[in-house]
């Protein structure tokens, strides 16, 4: 029901985003010492979402059937401008890391803050 | 979630393969001075979960480094050979601290992205309070 709801379906697509990540970020940090291991990171949120959406059946009419509202996801990739290569032939930076795990947590707080505010105007419209 | 407890599962083999390593660290720093010790060093790789990867680190099968051990000239020593030396082992102790203080480095970065899914898997949760 919230998912015919634009607002809801960008944050939930936007946490997604940034659990997915997370967890290339956990995996770069865990591979730090690995040798020959090579950084992995998504595609930014921006690209990927209007991908998504755009690529998608449109329905001109209400009763149309559209293929079910699939969940957003992205793939990991290994990352673009990895900098530095250590002697190993690995290619993750701490500090780095570091950085993109800030970024991530503001992303994902940004969208739990959408979603519950939103949230709150759809209470308040039902009048609870 | 599956994302969060990938994330967790993740971080937890890091914190798991560097403290292995730390281990072996002190097990070399312990035995400096043991004749005829070669130090232990360890290889990080990938777990792979029936063949496929998991993202996930481990650590390989302890190797003993093959460079030769120091020798130490003191005539008095019971295993002093002819011209009064002995083999001392092969251990760094620069090379071991250096080592040991990478292990605690790698260890702090992935009980931070621990901490870090936790909170946010728990600010998730949070949503569904009210």
């Amino acid at each position: 029901m919230l998912n015919k709801i634009e607002i809801f379906n960008m944050a939930d697509a936007m946490a997604r985003h940034a659990a997915t990540r997370q967890s290339a970020v956990a995996q770069n940090i865990a591979n730090a010492d690995t040798p020959g291991y090579k950084a992995r990171d998504v595609a930014s949120f921006s690209d990927t979402y209007q991908n998504q959406t755009s690529d998608g059946l449109r329905s001109t009419r209400p009763g149309h059937f559209l293929p079910g509202e699939s969940a957003y996801s992205v793939p990991l990739q290994i990352r673009q401008d990895p900098g530095t290569e250590s002697p190993n032939g690995n290619t993750v930076s701490l500090e780095q890391e570091m950085l993109t795990a800030t970024d991530v947590k503001r992303q994902h707080d940004k969208a739990l803050t959408v979603y519950s505010s939103s949230l709150n105007i759809l209470r308040t419209a039902i009048g609870r | 979630m599956t994302d969060f407890s990938d994330t967790l599962a993740l971080s937890a083999s890091g914190m798991k393969a560097q403290s292995t390593r730390l281990r072996h660290v002190s097990e070399n720093i312990a035995n400096a001075d043991t004749p005829g010790f070669h130090r232990k060093t360890v290889n990080f790789e990938e777990v792979l979960s029936q063949g496929a990867r998991t993202g996930q680190v481990q650590t390989g099968p302890v190797q003993l480094d093959r460079s030769a051990p120091e020798q130490i000239f003191d005539p008095s020593h019971p295993l002093a050979d002819e011209s009064g030396h002995y083999d001392g082992s092969n251990v760094d102790l620069v090379v071991e601290i250096a080592d040991a203080r990478e292990a605690q480095r790698s260890y702090e970065a992935n009980l931070k992205m621990f901490d870090q899914a936790r909170q946010m898997s728990s600010s998730l949760l949070q949503l569904l309070r009210r």
